[in-house]
């Protein structure tokens, strides 16, 4: 039976007003959060990435408006999102999170030792490729990651069977035998970003008594007469027979979703069996594929159905445990089998799913004929058209033409004369040095930067070229290229991911006109910190013949300070010759703005939305600078492209610490005029107002010395804070008279800092 | 309320395509597209969109099914032979090949002031109706977004759609907001609906000169395959961004420079996001060389008009762009290609 049919034998409660439902035009993501918010989860842990994100931001708004209670923890990185859940689940509350692609991945060493611990959850993957190179689209390379991480694993085709998907996922998870943290997973963009037609519960009170109170685990940490110890240090004789009782709960989850759609079914008229099958019983080829393409492929069985050839699709509603029994059945008369996978097991002649489903068959001994192809990564989209032409190949080896076994579908092979669209002489030393200089006095030990006017420095050659993708106004290649201007000669740049490197790598082209490294977030730090020393050791063992040595610049949005945090400490631990340049746009801007720990109190983004409940982000901002300051590393700064010579200056001396003692790192402030809700031209101004007033502080800290280097209240120049915050609409609502509160609060916190600057600034032991 | 649909496919589907960039609220009209079909008039229907990131500017491409209320659309793919292409913004004409796969017979609409004659001119696509409306105009005029003008058209264009349905999932989306604001909002959808021309460009040669595109044409087709590609996903080409053109992004209005009152200072040169001013050097009066702007390179202009509040004096300024004005104003970076 296939999703959608009603099934009228079991349609013996559906008609009860309780099981009321309502239809409407909604997307994967909105199912899930819709699901999440009548099931009321204790608790969240999230963070963001593209395409799963929707989900927490659907919870975050519903929540401003009191739809819910769910707590919605933002976390610093998937793997702490990950932590966060393990904890909340150990604790006993009901426990959602949702992820995709390198956040799935990231969060992958903590998923064995929740299922290993045997605390139920449940995680929507929102299935995407996985990098490099850096691809946002929907494929299962990330799913294919989860197969052994002892989590049943549902899977869902259509935004219906999220909502669907996500309610009987919790009673699986919670079932006595199972408890076990369960993963619905469905195709990013493709269902969780296109709007279908559907159906859910009118009242929550019908999901409430689905899913039911919370089971009660075999142990409570908050039982104070019954201390428990959850998760020993356990070697052998011992830690077998754990992952043996897991291995039997795993295939008992089977049985357990096979009792819980039957009870779906009577509730929804909606009934899910363990496989997803389409005109297969009498079918001679069939495909066997996951999740959207699943249903895509039925047009094309109609289509050959037409011409006279019996085709048929097999689909999974459950992938974990591998319902082999059910394949069995299901395909042993059929003559040639294809398993399209949207992932490749590289180097195992066909991905996972080709080897269990031949495996299956070779049991019962099928005269089977099962072909692999890999097809639609990175979102490459699939049509009937395609569907139809993997029936062909089906075909074809049917008659009995030589087919091989696995391969690739839908690539090409490209005209090896072509090549990627030219680029840019290289800069020549000539157009980049020779503008700034800085000296050292010997005496005082003091740097002294010589900056001309910014008329002369046009003549320095940008390192960036025009064509990126930024939105118009954008803050962060003015402040890149203004730090720029400061840094003379060679450089060579990492970006760890956000919108300076989406914008400017766009395959096949870059605006880099100097050599350019990406690497995730989380970690680009350390990677720049093995290029320097390999640049080092290189140069050492003379393999490298270069005249003057390059600079090494990493730049990284306030996100990639949040989840890189510990990266960016480890280096600056390290001291390695290199510079950190924050930009910092408050918010994880690439990703649709969401809250980031640099977003100030009250600041509204997708995560922190304001409502009657809930009045933006509920705590204050991160003080990086001081952080890093506190790494004890030579150099640390902030700066804004307002202030052009101071920045340009900083950047000089940041070049000379980072070629001559060790890390420097600075942050500046660039606007966002999409996520901050101002007019594209007005950037410029707006943070030179979070600069006077003394929100964003112009300093630097030189061998731990603390320097203001514009003082707005010495000047006279200072505004108050609304002055800054009411040209936002992202902060604007906290001049609103019921928010005073939170204004105060934010200005006490941007004072207190402010005078604790001041007094590190006169006081140089401070 | 009961409607039949336009016309079907094949498939049994009636397909709209909508191109636009972001910041227009394409997505938000046709959500609410798709759902006046689906919510008021009983029709199955999905709404889809494709689009890289995140970025205010950059195209985006939005497809609509309808089918009747018990035809199942299962899959969710691009539309690639629409009934009706709708182009919110005009430059997307010449950057994007909008009228792909558009059915003979079918519809091309487009933000534009101009005529559907001159429409034809551009794109060379005659094998339907094309369909002009001013939305821009009537979003300035109205206070509103070109989205719901847009909407107001391709409600009309869509034949037998009824605006009623169209105008009670306006009220509903918006009316949680304000009042006032769904007022102004229903005028603009009456106005994109009163305003929209639409000549039938080819009545008796649609059919012998089918669609100008091949249908089913893969847009996408990389000129980089697996022989071709270099390793690792690098590109060895650096700065090669200098080829494309955002001309597109901008939403009618540029920096206009009069060099006549500029006094060379840089500040706009540093204020820009999208490194469009070029400098020449040049001896000046004292017999120094000096740097001097020379113009705007409009290829990448983005129209934000940072430089215009950076300029000190009133060198720059904020004009509505006239067509072929950039095209003619351009000063070209002086790139040197390896
Ligand atoms: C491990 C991991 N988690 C999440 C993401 C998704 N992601 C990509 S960029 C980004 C936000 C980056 O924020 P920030 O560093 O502030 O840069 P911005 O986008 O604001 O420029 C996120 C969450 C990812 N790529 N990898
Ligand atoms: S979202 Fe904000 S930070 Fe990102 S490119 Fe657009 S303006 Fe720049
Ligand atoms: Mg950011």
């Amino acid at each position: 039976m296939s999703i959608g049919q009603r099934v009228e034998a079991l349609d013996t409660w559906s008609s009860h007003p309780l099981f009321e439902q309502r239809t409407d035009l909604c997307s994967g993501n909105e199912m899930a959060a819709r699901a999440a918010a009548q099931i009321n989860y204790h608790l969240m842990g999230y963070f963001p990435i593209t395409p799963s994100t929707e989900i927490a931001e659907y919870l975050d708004e519903m929540k401003a408006h009191g739809e819910h209670d769910i707590v919605l923890v933002p976390a610093d990185g998937e793997h702490s999102a990950a932590g966060i859940c393990f904890g909340a689940a150990a604790a006993g509350g009901r426990v959602l999170n949702a992820t995709s692609a390198q956040g799935f991945l990231y969060m992958l060493e903590q998923l064995p030792v929740q299922s290993g611990t045997r605390l139920p959850m449940v995680l929507n993957l929102v299935t995407r490729s996985v990098s490099g190179p850096l691809n946002i689209h929907g494929d299962h390379s990330d799913l294919y990651y989860a197969l052994n991480t002892g989590w049943p694993i549902l899977l869902a085709r259509t935004p219906q069977a999220v909502y669907d998907m996500n309610l009987m996922a919790l009673r699986v998870a919670e079932h006595p035998d199972v408890r076990l943290p369960v993963i619905v997973a469905y195709d990013g963009f493709f269902t969780s970003h296109s709007k279908q037609r559907v159906q859910y519960f009118a009242n929550r009170e019908a999901v409430q008594w689905f899913v039911g109170p919370v089971r009660k685990a075999e142990f409570d940490l908050f039982d104070r007469d019954h201390p428990v110890t959850v998760g020993p240090y356990m070697n052998e004789p011992d830690y077998i027979h754990n992952k043996y009782q897991q291995s039997l709960a795993m295939y008992r989850a089977g049985e357990v979703f096979a009792e819980v759609a039957a009870a779906y079914a009577r509730i929804s008229g909606r009934y899910y069996g363990a496989l997803d099958t389409y005109r297969l019983e009498d079918a001679d080829i069939a495909l066997v594929i996951l999740n959207s393409a699943a249903e895509t492929s039925k047009d094309a069985v109609d289509a050959l159905r037409a011409q006279g050839i019996r085709a048929g699709v097999l689909s999974f509603n459950i992938l974990r445990p591998f319902p082999v029994r059910a394949v069995q059945e299901a395909l042993a008369h059929v003559q040639v089998v294809l398993v399209a996978e949207r992932a490749d097991a590289y180097g195992a002649h066909g991905a996972n799913l080709t080897h269990e489903v031949r495996s299956a068959l070779q049991a019962v001994q099928a005269q089977c004929t099962v072909l692999s192809r890999v097809y639609g990564l990175g979102g490459k989209e699939f049509h009937p058209a395609d569907a139809e032409a993997l029936f062909q190949i089906c075909l074809q080896a049917w008659r009995g033409e030589a087919v091989p076994a696995f391969d690739y579908y839908g690539v090409i092979a490209g005209d090896p004369a072509v090549r990627p669209p030219r680029g840019l002489k290289p800069l020549a030393k000539e157009e980049v040095s020779g503008f700034v200089q800085v000296t050292r006095d010997e005496k005082t030990g003091e740097l002294i930067v010589k900056v001309p006017p910014l008329r002369a420095l046009t003549a320095k050659a940008k390192r960036l070229a025009p064509g990126h993708g930024a939105c118009p106004g954008c803050g962060i290649f003015p402040a890149i290229e203004t730090f720029l201007k400061g840094i003379e000669g060679d450089v060579v740049v990492l970006y760890q991911t956000g919108c300076a490197m989406v914008t400017t790598t766009g395959y096949p082209y870059t605006s880099h006109r100097v050599t350019y490294i990406h690497n995730l977030f989380q970690n680009g730090a350390a990677t720049l910190s093995g290029v320097v020393e390999m640049f080092w050791e290189r140069k050492r063992r003379g393999e490298i013949q270069i005249g003057e040595d390059p600079t090494f610049i990493m730049i990284t949005g306030d996100g990639g300070m949040d989840i890189g945090m510990g990266s960016a400490l480890g280096a600056a631990m390290r001291n390695h010759k290199l510079i950190i340049l924050e930009y910092d746009n408050e918010g994880y801007m690439n990703t649709g703005s969401q809250l980031s720990y640099s977003t100030p109190i009250g600041h509204m983004t997708a995560t922190s939305n304001v409502g009657a409940a809930q009045q933006g982000k509920a705590f204050h901002h991160k003080d990086t600078p001081q952080i890093m300051a506190a790494a004890n590393i030579p150099y640390v700064f902030t700066g804004v492209e307002a202030y052009p010579q101071d920045l340009i200056r900083k950047a000089a001396k940041a070049q000379w610490y980072a070629t001559h003692e060790g890390m420097a790192y600075g942050k500046v402030l660039t606007a966002c005029p999409l996520n901050w809700k101002t007019p594209d031209d007005a950037g410029n101004e707006v943070v030179g107002l979070a600069v006077k007033c003394c929100f964003f502080p112009l300093y630097e800290v030189e061998h731990g010395i603390t320097r203001i280097t514009y003082d707005p209240e010495a000047r006279g120049e200072r505004v108050p804070a609304r002055a800054w915050l009411e040209r936002m609409g992202k902060s604007k609502h906290l001049l609103r008279p019921e928010n005073e509160a939170l204004l105060q609060a934010f200005e006490a916190e941007v004072e207190r800092r402010w005078r604790r600057l001041k007094a590190k600034h006169e006081h140089e032991l401070l | 309320m009961q409607a039949r649909l336009p016309a079907t496919n094949r498939a049994g589907f009636f397909e709209i395509r909508m191109e636009s960039i972001g910041g227009l609220g394409a997505n938000l009209a046709g959500k609410m597209l798709a759902e006046a079909g689906v919510l008021k008039l009983g029709w199955n229907g999905t709404f889809s969109a494709a689009y890289g990131s995140e970025k205010k500017g950059t195209p985006v491409r939005a497809s609509i099914r309808f089918a009747d209320a018990n035809h199942p659309i299962r899959g969710i793919y691009a539309v690639d032979e629409p009934h009706v292409v709708a182009v919110f913004h005009e430059a997307l004409l010449q950057s994007q090949d909008c009228t792909a796969g558009l059915q003979p017979g079918g519809v091309l609409l487009v933000n534009t002031a101009k005529a559907p004659t001159e429409i034809v001119r551009r794109t060379g696509w005659r094998a339907g109706k094309v369909a002009c409306v001013d939305a821009t105009a009537i979003a300035v005029r109205e206070r509103t977004r070109v989205n719901v003008a847009m909407l107001g058209a391709l409600c009309r264009v869509m034949d037998g759609m009824p605006p009623e349905a169209v105008m009670a999932v306006i009220r509903e989306t918006l009316g949680r907001k304000d009042a006032a604001l769904v007022e102004r909002n229903l005028r603009t959808f009456r106005a994109g609906y009163d305003e929209v021309r639409v000549e039938d460009m080819a009545p008796a040669a649609a059919e012998e000169s089918g669609a100008a595109t091949p249908a089913t044409a893969d847009r996408t087709t990389p000129v980089l395959g697996y022989r071709n590609q270099p390793q690792g996903g690098c590109i060895p080409e650096p700065g090669n961004s200098v080829w494309r053109d955002l001309s597109a992004s901008r939403q009618g209005v540029l920096p206009i420079l009069r060099l006549e009152s500029c006094i060379h200072c840089a500040a706009c040169d540093q204020v820009c996001p999208d490194l469009c001013f070029v400098w020449t050097a040049r001896e000046g009066r004292n017999g120094r060389v000096f740097q001097f702007l020379a113009g705007i390179d409009y290829q990448y202009c983005k129209g934000c008009l940072k430089c215009v509040a950076a300029c000190p004096t009133d060198a720059l300024q904020a004009g509505r762009e006239e067509d072929g004005y950039a095209e003619a104003h351009r000063t070209k970076h002086p790139f040197a290609f390896a």
